[in-house]
């Protein structure tokens, strides 16, 4: 067995043995053991792998990321720049792990289930097997199998046929770390038929901790999800991301994804369109300063017909920063009719900043509509000399032109509150606001 | 208000554009710039906006009696420069109300004056759209986005009529323009003369000299002065062109 273990994976294996064990179902502590054995097999991804040739992993492998203990005690003020204005159903996660004094659920109409992985085992453990009994838990990814060995909580969310939530879900994750620490939470929004729901997630926090959150997402047909991420970790953090969402017949799943935090970050999106004539976007902008590097990953799989994909994200990379775009979509011989198109657009604001882009396509059907592109570019010099001579200041003249490049894509989201919000802190990053 | 003292300028890359220019426009006065193409007409509108790329390599330009070369771009438009556009840029994503009312703010507060709000700017901005018919759905757009080109021109007009500038450059804002839209952006001009502003009309073609009448016409070839005038000296160019000069038309 030794000769399984990949180097750098030997102090996790040995918190894995070391962690208290809770009580919990027998399918749930073998799937356990099982990703652990796949997380060791698999050790820390290398540049050799094509899905992590453009990211430096020396942060995350130069410091042991042990999983947190229970976060620490934080007032409720701490989270106001990322709260909502309005009602939400908002459910708080400090260090991964639930947070009820900071949490506040509203009334839920019946047949609607929200509250925490931890809980929704105890409680529910017939959501909870649906949600997290999986054969695969990530595959090739190291960081998925990882979570899945590890995770203590993370929240579930689901919707009986034909339910609806007017107020949205609002899910704050809030890290914290005195010493390097990781967080791992999974999560899973699973819809009926013709349910329909808004999620809101932000991660932001403090320290030098590591988010490995893995969210499940699966929607019945004709339900719809708008689900909506802030990744504004500190500037110490480490994030990654995993969605894996499946998409019922006419099921809808709309996601923008704002990045503007984190010293190393990766945001992994797998879409499979399982019923015919789903529809799913994927859209979100990273902006990124200093040395900080940020990889958006998606891959939509059109399996079914008549399915359609709307992608666009928008790079904003300054000073010494390093961006990535990994877009996928495939396209599998019975899915006819799709209709994918895919956008990524590149603004790069010192020579030393950096982007790497990689639009895939990969077609087996013979009656598709599918495009893509991807550009890299700087800042229009003769616009900033338009909009000077008009009297702006550089430095406004120059945060105009930022905005308005990635405004398009903040404009895919329909909701206009919601769009303010995600507007204001796209703002604080334009006034060079971090945390 | 303006005094250009031999001025001497090149691109960046070395070659010599203006030979020696001098100018003295007082306030209240309308003076136009003519010449053939490459005499460096839109050079001197560039050098004296402080747009990047050019050198000066010898001379003064002094504006209100201050040198005006060690100033940036949007300090000069602050102090009361303007220059409309030969080519005026398309900037989509960026809100042309929005751009007009930071442009606004940032020449008021350099005159000491209250910021407006959104309501008090639109107010300003209705009487002004009137004027050159500017439809107010082309404001709703992304600055010079999907504008025609006689729109493009009359916006130019249309932020010079915003702004109030003490000295204003127009570069060949006629060029392109039909015989309507020129009277429109004309009338804008001349609605905008007056005792405390200069304004200097850089121009191929003598016919925006039929609605504008200029004080002085100076003919600019190859980088230099080779005549100044009064108004007559335009009929004289329409007549015998530039040749007269000595320059290829």
């Amino acid at each position: 067995m030794t000769n399984l273990v990949k180097p750098g994976t030997a102090p996790y294996l040995a918190a894995f043995r070391a962690r208290a064990v809770e009580a919990e179902p027998h399918w749930l502590s073998e799937q356990r053991d099982a990703a652990l054995a796949r997380f060791a097999a698999l050790g820390f991804p290398t540049r050799r792998e094509e899905a992590w040739r453009f990211t430096d992993l020396r942060p995350l492998e130069s410091a042991t990321f042990l999983p947190a203990e229970q976060g620490a005690a934080l007032a409720p003020e701490r989270l106001a720049p990322w709260r909502l204005d309005g009602p939400t159903h908002r459910l708080v996660l400090v260090a991964g792990r639930f947070a009820p004094e900071l949490s506040e659920i509203g009334p839920l109409p019946e047949g609607a289930w929200l509250a925490s992985t931890a809980r929704t085992l105890a409680e529910r453990p017939d959501l909870a097997r649906h949600a997290f009994d999986e054969t695969d838990t990530g595959g090739g990814q190291p960081f998925a199998a990882l979570n899945a060995a590890l995770f203590a909580d993370g929240f579930v969310l689901a919707l009986d046929e034909g339910v609806a939530l007017d107020r949205p879900v609002e899910i704050i994750h809030y890290g914290q770390a005195a010493a390097p620490a990781s967080l791992h939470t999974r999560s899973a929004v699973l819809l009926g038929a013709r349910s329909r729901a808004t999620l809101v997630e932000s991660f932001a926090g403090e320290g030098a901790y590591w988010t490995n959150a893995v969210a499940v997402v699966r929607l019945g047909p004709q339900s719809e999800l708008r689900h909506l991420r802030l990744q504004d970790e500190g500037a110490a953090a480490i994030h990654f991301a995993a969605i894996r969402a499946t998409l019922g017949r006419a099921a809808q799943y709309r996601s923008f994804t704002l990045t503007v935090g984190a010293r190393l970050s990766r945001s992994d999106a797998f879409v499979r369109l399982d019923g015919d004539t789903a529809q799913c976007s994927l859209d979100g902008a990273f902006l990124l300063r200093g040395d900080r590097e940020a990889t958006t990953a998606t891959f939509v799989d059109h399996v079914a017909p008549g399915c359609v994909t709307r992608e666009l994200f928008k790079g904003v990379v300054g000073d010494r920063a390093h961006g990535v775009f990994l877009g996928r979509i495939a396209v599998r011989p019975d899915a006819q009719k799709s209709d994918a198109h895919q956008l990524n657009r590149n603004l790069l604001l010192s020579p030393r900043a950096a982007v790497d882009t990689k639009p895939e396509l990969e077609i087996l059907a013979d009656d598709v509509k599918c495009s893509h592109g991807a550009t890299v570019g700087d800042l229009d010099e003769a616009a900033l000399f338009y909009l000077r001579a008009r009297g702006i200041p550089e430095e406004e003249a120059r945060r105009m032109l930022i905005e308005g490049f990635v405004v398009d894509a903040l404009e895919r989201i329909e909701d206009r509150a919601m769009r303010d919000h995600f507007a204001r802190h796209l703002g604080r990053w334009l006034a060079g606001e971090q945390r | 208000m303006l005094e250009i003292r031999n001025l001497h300028a090149q691109i960046a890359e070395g070659r010599k554009i203006l030979k020696g220019i001098d100018l003295a426009v007082g306030a209240g006065e309308v003076h136009a710039i003519m010449g053939p193409n490459g005499s460096g007409k839109s050079t001197l509108a560039g050098v004296l906006a402080g747009r990047p790329g050019y050198v000066v390599s010898e001379g003064s330009i002094l504006y209100e009696g201050r040198d005006l070369t060690p100033l940036t771009p949007d300090e000069r438009a602050r102090a009361g420069i303007f220059l409309a556009f030969q080519y005026p840029v398309e900037i989509p994503g960026v809100n042309n109300m929005y751009f007009l009312r930071a442009a606004l703010n940032a020449v008021r507060r350099e005159r000491g004056e209250a910021e407006l709000d959104a309501g008090q700017f639109l107010k300003s901005v209705r009487a002004k759209l009137k004027l050159l018919e500017i439809e107010d759905d082309l404001l709703k757009r992304g600055v010079n986005v999907g504008f025609s080109g006689g729109e493009k021109k009359r916006n130019e007009i249309f932020q010079m009529a915003m702004l109030e500038p003490k000295l204003a450059l127009l570069d060949e804002t006629d060029s392109g323009l039909d015989i309507d839209a020129l009277r429109l952006v004309a009338g804008g001009i001349n609605k905008l003369r007056s005792p405390e502003r200069a304004i200097v009309l850089i121009t191929h073609y003598q016919r925006l000299l039929d609605y504008v009448e200029p004080d002085r016409i100076h003919v600019l070839s190859d980088g230099r002065f080779v005549m100044s005038g009064d108004k007559s000296l335009a009929a004289e160019l329409e007549k015998h062109g530039y040749a007269t000069f000595g320059t290829a038309a």
